[in-house]
């Protein structure tokens, strides 16, 4: 502390402990808060079409449409610690064809929130991304469910995920032939 | 004639009791930021608030200690007068 330099490095050196100490602090405090809100999702049936997608224009794949309404109110999801809320709306269904049953997962819209005033969700519309199926076909897909799930993202601290809303029962398929 | 003016700004020599005074008020006040930022902060449930305080609190903090104050000169070393030499010419 002689000098000024050494003055100067000490608070330096100090300083980030301190600054470690208060984001530990801040990152454990994440467990104070439990909100889990609840939502409404309601999806009407969906429809199935024949198409081409642009990367492989030579196979037939079946496209699906979904429209839906989501309403929810994940304002009590923001807290000091969050920084944006990432929300999805995914589609699980099973596929019958072949031996196995297998389950699929496809996300087929998203938002990212980032203020607790857009935390009010009311939204209809349509799926964002492509909702097709691997093996090009969704005939042997008896229904599907529907969940909005979310994803808190802080600024410092671990990342935790909750879903709002369910479909209650099973959405069913309905094939067209053309558009 | 005492050195270099210039460079005795730059060095900001302090006594010793100075030094432990300012040793124990960088260690209370950057503690002490600490916690009463992290608790305005969660009560007002906001991260600027949080940091900003300890942001200032440093910058006042640096104000404090940095420059060498009277206050850390109260106390000089007392040097002994300079002793004649005993050698034999």
């Amino acid at each position: 502390m002689h000098s000024i330099f050494t003055r100067v490095n000490n608070i330096s050196a100090f300083l980030p402990s301190c600054t470690m100490a208060l984001l530990a602090c801040i990152a454990l405090s994440s467990f104070l808060f439990t909100a889990d809100p609840k939502g409404n999702l309601s999806i009407s049936p969906v429809r199935a079409f024949p198409s081409k997608t642009n990367r492989y224009p030579r196979r037939k794949q079946e496209m699906g449409f979904v429209n839906f309404n989501i309403s929810a109110d994940l304002t009590s999801l923001f807290h000091w610690k969050t920084k944006q809320l990432f929300l999805y709306l995914e589609a699980e269904y099973q596929n019958t064809q072949g031996i196995l049953c297998v389950n699929n997962t496809v996300v087929v819209w998203d938002r990212i929130v980032r203020r607790k005033e857009d935390a009010v969700i009311n939204f209809a519309g349509k799926n964002k991304y492509a909702f097709r199926e691997i093996s090009s076909s969704f005939k042997k897909v008896p229904s599907s469910h529907y969940s909005l799930k979310y994803n808190v993202m802080p600024y410092v601290g671990v990342l935790t995920y909750g879903e709002a809303a369910r479909t209650a029962e099973a959405v069913d398929f309905v094939w067209e032939e053309h558009v | 004639m005492s050195g270099n003016v210039l460079q005795e700004y730059l060095e900001g020599k302090i006594d010793f009791a100075g030094q432990k005074l300012v040793d124990d008020i960088v260690r209370i006040w950057l503690i002490a930021a600490t916690a009463i930022s992290f608790v305005a902060g969660f009560a007002l449930q906001s991260l600027l608030v949080t940091f900003s305080i300890l942001g200032l609190s440093t910058v006042a903090l640096l104000v404090v200690v940095i420059p060498p104050w009277p206050m850390f000169n109260r106390h000089p070393v007392k040097w002994l007068p300079v002793a004649e030499t005993k050698k034999s010419k």
